[in-house]
């Protein structure tokens, strides 16, 4: 009936026992599509998965290939069907060929020996996940991740249009998990449907074309990567702070868990801190501060900077103006504002041209007590002069009217909270 | 995969050469006893009987524990240490005191398939089967068995030798119709196993991925315990408790031949086989009858004690 989607399922229910892992999921997987299912820790994604490969009975309607997958014959779902475990025991000395030979017992008779395309193919699943050099090792011997790609080739080697995959990468290295995932997109290029449950959110929004998230055995989100992983709806679901962005290289929703700003702390009113900075000076310490209890604010910047994007992706406030084009003189009003209401001044030294001059001559309007001077250990205020000379100037005056100067970020801390210099991860 | 051929023409020959070399051997020394009457009935009528009980007891003990390990996913397995030879001598006991000695392979068959499912039912159920679990289970069902057997021993009164005689495992009374009925036994129930070879391989790695794989993992797992459960009870009806041809015999063939259980469970027959006929030949002849299952203890506990050695260097 619905011939269009490899797998169709509807209203499934499923568990252990009494008690029940999978609630209610309904959800198609079309050919040619690589689907990461992912969700925090005990929320059914592997449950669901061995659901759809009928090793847990579920009710509800599971079509495979437009047919009920209790209508297949053990052998049919061997076929149709291929599952790639986590893990798996290894308590006999098999070599690595016999295991992935098992993968063609579906297609011949017990009666029957395997015939050379069998081997042929088994060989060219070893290639492809890269452990032909181990076809003849016991699998014993082997590492964890040579063991997981063992896993793979096997399921590869059982040629079925659907293939499920547990957590395919866990074991395996950054080059390794880039390869086998490679791989997977190709396999769903060519028009498998390619079912995986992942725990690194990243590589799930870089590799797959669509990703469903699982809360206590219930579909939360289903959609393309970056509709899904949304900070609000990592909050909701994992409970965790990240900030997404979108991946320079890969143009893939990309994402960070992290201690936004501006938290509260609980001990009264956080500090008042504004960080001025610029041309990238103060991504690193903004990140640093973020996780400090401060309330910070920043400015000003021009959208084109990447303290700015920092900024957006913390969350922090900011004055922003247009690049390329002199500081208007409202934005000068509310950063003036900013600063007189700042309980601390943190200036990140960082080029300074005749553009953001204005932006260091509103300090001197400041009480130096207040302000805070990081400049990068081994550097001095001229080489960031663009200004002919009244940039280091303006910061020489600032250190000369009191204002404290450190070259770490621990100097930093020490200035803002004086007394008690104690750090709080 | 190249040696097994020849590996497999080896074992053949000497399993022939065992059967015949053990045939013409007795505490009379080796060779035709002198001419007679007498001494043809003692080669024709006692020796090759028992020879062939031995050989069959041997096999079906050792393809019985090769099953079981695949399906227990544990090379530690064994009807032995698993309870269900216990189980089948329970059933023979109570066969021989409460029914005079009939049925007692039903019976015996019976009492095993009870245990390998109190074992099965508490160790076995899902994911992967901790050593210890097993073996404590085996242990704890042989243990609970046997206390039954002994109380069947205390109240059997004329029965008590026959009982006594299940629980030491020896083949002193074996007869034609012992031969006869263990490979009754033997010939099916190691042909199902054998044609079974690859559902043994992919249980082996676990029941999930044998249903992965395209095996009917369930009716695979019911045929295994099945087969084997026969096996080890008919075995303990002819010969009373043998312990470790079950589990020495598989190890030793995998070390020959690789883990295949295409291979294993046929290669199994003949060395399972060729085991207990020589064991069989150097309790009657050196130790002047001593009950066979003494010596394959003697042999098997030290090599058991060695396994789990190995593994603890293993891993």
């Amino acid at each position: 009936m619905n011939d269009k989607y490899s797998i169709h399922a509807q209203n499934l229910h499923a568990g252990y026992g009494t008690i029940e892992i999978v609630k209610s999921v309904s959800c198609t997987f079309a050919p040619g599509t690589f689907t990461g299912i992912i969700g925090p820790n005990g929320s059914g994604k592997t449950t669901l998965l061995r659901t759809f490969s009928r090793v847990i009975p579920a009710s509800g309607i599971l079509l495979l290939d437009g047919k009920p997958v209790s209508d297949y014959t053990p052998a049919e779902l061997g076929m149709a069907l291929g599952f790639v475990p986590q893990d798996e025991g290894r308590p006999f000395p098999y070599t690595v060929m016999q295991v992935v030979l098992m993968a063609r017992y579906a297609r011949t008779s017990r009666f029957a020996a395997l015939v050379p395309e069998d081997y042929a193919r088994c060989h060219r699943a070893l290639a492809e996940t890269g452990v032909s050099h181990l076809a003849d090792r016991s699998i014993r011997t082997l590492s964890g991740g040579e063991w997981q790609r063992v896993l793979i080739a096997r399921s590869l080697a059982q040629d079925t249009k659907v293939l499920l995959l547990d957590e395919p990468t866990s074991h395996l290295d950054l080059s390794h998990q880039s390869d086998i995932l490679t791989l997977m997109r190709r396999l769903a290029g060519s028009g498998s449907t390619i079912i995986g449950v992942f725990h690194d959110l990243n590589l799930a929004a870089l590799y797959c074309d669509r990703l469903i998230m699982i809360q206590h055995g219930e579909l939360v989100a289903d959609g393309t990567p970056a509709q899904v992983l949304t900070p609000k709806k990592i909050r909701e679901v994992y409970g965790a702070d990240v900030v997404t962005s979108c991946h320079p290289a890969t143009g893939r929703t990309f994402l960070m868990p992290i201690k936004t700003a501006n938290g509260t702390n609980s001990a009264g009113k956080p500090l008042n801190v504004q960080v001025i900075s610029g041309g990238g000076s103060g991504s690193d310490l903004l990140h640093f501060l973020s996780g400090k209890c401060l309330s910070l604010s920043l400015g000003i910047l021009a959208t084109t900077d990447t303290d700015y994007l920092t900024a957006q992706a913390l969350d922090i406030p900011c004055v922003p103006v247009l690049p390329f084009s002199p500081i208007p003189a409202h934005a000068l009003e509310k950063f003036k504002r900013m600063l007189s209401r700042a309980d601390r001044i943190i200036l990140s030294v960082h080029p300074v041209g005749t553009g953001n001059l204005p932006v260091i001559g509103a300090l001197s309007e400041v009480d130096p007590a207040r302000i805070i001077i990081h400049l990068p250990e081994g550097r001095d205020f001229s080489s960031y002069d663009y200004a002919k000379g009244a940039a280091a100037a303006a910061f020489e005056n600032l250190c000369a009217a009191g204002a404290q100067c450190t070259t770490s970020y621990d100097g930093i801390l020490q200035h803002l909270y004086p007394v008690a210099p104690e750090t709080h991860e | 995969m190249t040696r097994t051929l020849p590996l497999t023409i080896v074992m053949i020959a000497a399993a022939v050469l065992t059967i015949v070399l053990c045939t013409f051997t007795g505490p009379a020394g080796f060779g035709i006893p002198s001419a007679g009457q007498g001494a043809a009935d003692i080669v024709g009528g006692i020796r090759l009987p028992r020879v062939l009980a031995a050989f069959f007891v041997g096999a079906s003990l050792a393809v019985a524990g090769a099953a079981m390990q695949a399906l227990f996913k544990n090379p530690m397995a064994d009807p032995y240490i698993l309870g269900t030879s216990s189980g089948g001598a329970l059933g023979a006991s109570l066969a021989i005191v409460f029914l005079g000695g009939f049925f007692v392979p039903i019976f015996a068959w019976i009492g095993a398939v009870v245990a390998i499912l109190i074992v099965w039912s508490i160790a076995g159920r899902r994911g992967v089967i901790s050593v210890e679990t097993l073996l404590l289970t085996g242990i704890a069902v042989s243990f609970f068995f046997s206390a039954i057997v002994s109380f069947l021993i205390a109240i059997a009164g004329q029965n008590v030798h026959q009982i006594i005689f299940w629980l030491m495992g020896g083949f002193w009374n074996a007869s034609p119709s012992d031969a006869i009925l263990s490979a009754c036994i033997l010939v099916p129930a190691g042909a199902l196993l054998f044609f079974m070879g690859r559902d043994l391989n992919a249980l082996s790695l676990g029941e999930e991925t044998a249903a992965h794989l395209g095996i009917d993992a369930t009716r695979a797992r019911w045929a295994v315990l099945g087969g084997s459960t026969l096996l080890v009870a008919g075995a303990v009806s002819i010969a009373g408790c043998i312990g470790f041809i079950g589990l020495v015999t598989p190890h030793i063939v995998r070390m020959l031949m690789g883990p295949d259980n295409r291979v294993v469970i046929p290669a199994c027959i003949l060395a399972g086989g060729m085991l207990l006929v020589i064991s069989d030949t150097l309790a009657r002849t050196f130790f002047s009858d001593l009950p066979v299952g003494i010596i394959t203890a003697f042999i098997g506990a030290p090599f058991f004690i060695w396994l789990i050695h190995q593994r603890g260097m293993a891993t």
